[in-house]
């Protein structure tokens, strides 16, 4: 064990000789276990460290820095410095992107909590033991079997202007009782409640799981207590499955934001790939993604300020 | 049927639920009755929203002709009309394209499983400095949109030498990326935090090196997430076509669901008249593209058909809770 530990320590790469360095003050034995763990991660994690410099960063740096530059030579991609121009280009020029942005988010932002609640809904009742559970729960969990593009939008027959060809449509009856006027103006509202269920199956899965994870005699006692159902909801069940909430939460939201049926998204790789223009599309592609990332940090940040206030 | 009512009844369930178990006297089986009625309204309500669609499809793949333009025939068609698959069969070159979607889909997933599993393993196990960071770029990595660094990529798999192979593809899987690779990092990183660390330690006192003890004890204890892991890696793998798309140039190595919007196009352009021309008198109508689209989808509910039970097991043992 000593042996390994100090040939590791040899090899010394800067985050390991600290963590060492601060163990050799506790005990010498202290020091080859630590060492030793250390490696054991760095074992663990080269996969994806491996990953991360080859797939991921080196990827961002350079289209952070396309977003600051000009394309001089495409078969060589030959960058040039040009500063903010492509961001300023963006928001004083562009005619499309502002308009495209702000409907996206308005839009992710009405339907992100209406799915919460839909899936979190649907989970509860598919939760009770009760015959036929089974077949719900295929049901509930089609859409996610069919992916959520191209296939998806033809099923449903979605047309250009949004609307559902398959969904929920109000009876004949009805038609003839409010009129056509009130007809028309509730079918949008049905057409997205249609859209967002179909959104919701991986939510509802995990959500489902959050709930099997409830102890049941935290149930039992409560009902010993004489809590009502209303109250049970409320007092058990919702703060147990917070942390769910939160990941669904973040997982809607990045659903949304990067779909392929996404207008922004569609727009921006237009911009890419059928105008070529490179540098502006890698600058909105970076407005729209510190949008993202600045949301789910004002989430995390208010999620964790709520349960550090219950705690106090 | 209004979302509103639909609310409505769910509210209701949870009060006579309530009461019904607080006054004990009034409890009666037919209010009990009621309730499972509202229940049972409710979900298949609910269920009949996310099937109709998939009806309507399979329905209408099997109509002929005139079934298509008669509107008193919605659900029950006039007779089946096999020969629909048939021409859709042909149209997508399914037996080619089916062949490309499962070994990406395969491949795919066997890397995520491998990678994420260990990986997870990582971060629930051992504490080191820059772990909060490195953390933080897992949920990054979940977080950029591919479309955003899809550009920088494409150059790097140029000068790589890797395009129009399905090496962009498969590759990232197996360090923990590609499609949501650092969803599934996630979830085996909340399985093992949920897994007592006895039997570890246990395994290490005894002699058991560190890769030993994870891959014959820890890998066969999370073959719940492992499930989980499976289905979804594949399905969403056989159902992206994005990033095939960039990827891949020659026609032959094209993925199955690009193929669909070829077909879609098919039925509204002049390419279907020339078909009429050429193969001896069929219009490309609207129930052969269902036909295709249903043909397209049939391996992912084949898959799931036989994981589906195990699947939902998985899913509420992942241990999702324990964050």
């Amino acid at each position: 064990m000593k042996t390994e530990g100090k040939s590791m320590e040899g090899k010394g790469s800067l985050k390991e000789s600290k963590t060492n360095k601060a163990g050799r003050t506790k005990n010498r034995k202290g020091l080859t276990m630590e060492g030793r763990r250390n490696l054991e991660a760095l074992m663990f994690l080269s996969p994806w460290i491996i990953g991360t410099c080859v797939f991921f960063i080196s990827a961002i740096f350079s289209s952070v820095r396309l977003s600051f530059s000009e394309i001089v030579q495409l078969s060589g991609f030959v960058m040039e410095w040009r500063g903010t121009v492509n961001y300023q280009n963006i928001f004083m020029y562009d005619i499309n992107f502002m308009p495209t942005f702000i409907s996206v988010i308005t839009n992710t932002l009405i339907n992100t909590p209406l799915v919460l609640v839909f899936s979190l809904i649907i989970a509860m009742l598919i939760n009770r033991p009760v015959p036929g559970r089974g077949f719900f729960r295929t049901c509930f969990f089609i859409p996610v079997l069919l992916g959520s593009g191209y296939i998806m939008a033809q099923l449903l027959q979605i047309d250009a202007t949004g609307s559902v060809g398959v969904g929920i449509t109000l009876p004949q009856v009805l038609h003839e009782m409010l009129g056509n006027t009130l007809v028309t103006a509730i079918q949008p509202f049905l057409d997205r409640i249609t859209l967002i269920l179909w959104k919701s199956g991986v939510q509802i899965i995990l959500f489902l799981a959050g709930l099997q994870g409830i102890s049941s005699s935290l149930y039992e006692a409560a009902k010993c207590d004489g809590a009502t159902q209303w109250e049970m909801f409320w007092k058990i069940t919702l703060p147990m499955i917070s942390p769910i909430i939160l990941l669904n939460f973040v997982y809607t939201l990045v659903m949304y934001f990067t779909s392929s049926d996404n207008d922004l998204v569609k727009y921006i790789l237009d911009t890419v790939f059928s105008k070529i223009d490179l540098a502006r599309g890698a600058a909105m592609g970076w407005v729209y993604f510190l949008f993202i990332f600045v949301l789910c940090g004002v989430v995390f940040g208010v999620v964790r300020l709520g349960s550090k206030e219950k705690e106090a | 049927m209004s979302v509103l009512a639909k609310q409505k009844e769910h509210t209701k369930i949870m009060k006579g639920q309530g009461s019904g178990n607080t006054s004990l006297v009034i409890a009666t089986k037919g209010k009990k009755f009621v309730v499972r009625f509202f229940y049972y309204l409710v979900l298949c309500s609910l269920s009949f929203v996310f099937l109709y669609p998939f009806i309507t499809m399979i329905v209408t793949s099997l109509m002929s002709d005139s079934d298509l333009i008669n509107i008193t025939i919605k659900w029950i068609p006039s007779g089946f009309k096999w020969s629909n698959y048939k021409i859709a069969f042909q149209q997508l070159d399914y037996k080619r394209y089916v062949l490309n979607s499962l070994l990406i889909g395969t491949v795919a997933t066997l890397g995520h499983v491998i990678s994420c599993s260990f990986i997870g393993y990582g971060f629930a196990r051992y504490q080191f400095k820059f772990k909060g960071l490195c953390f933080a770029i897992v949920i990054l990595s979940m977080l950029v949109p591919v479309q955003t660094i899809i550009f920088p990529l494409y150059i790097q798999y140029s000068k790589m030498g890797w395009l129009d192979s399905y090496l962009p593809l498969l590759v990232p899987t197996f360090f923990g990326y590609g499609l949501n690779g650092a969803f599934f990092i996630f979830l085996f990183r909340q399985f093992f935090l949920g897994l007592p660390k006895e039997m570890e330690e246990a395994a290490r006192i005894d002699g058991c090196g560190a890769f030993r003890t994870f891959f014959k004890i820890m890998l066969p204890m999370s073959r719940s997430s492992i499930l989980v892991t499976v289905v979804l890696s594949f399905v969403w793998h056989w159902n992206d076509y994005f990033e095939p798309n960039v990827y891949i140039r020659s026609m032959a190595k094209m993925v199955l669901p690009s193929r669909l919007p070829g077909l879609y196009a098919l039925m509204d352009t002049e390419d279907a008249m020339d078909l009429v021309m050429e193969e001896g008198g069929f219009t490309f109508n609207k129930a052969m593209l269902m036909a295709g689209t249903f043909l397209v989808i049939l391996p992912v509910l084949v898959v799931y058909a036989f994981l589906q039970k195990k699947f939902m097991e998985g899913v509420e043992r992942s241990g999702l809770t324990g964050m």
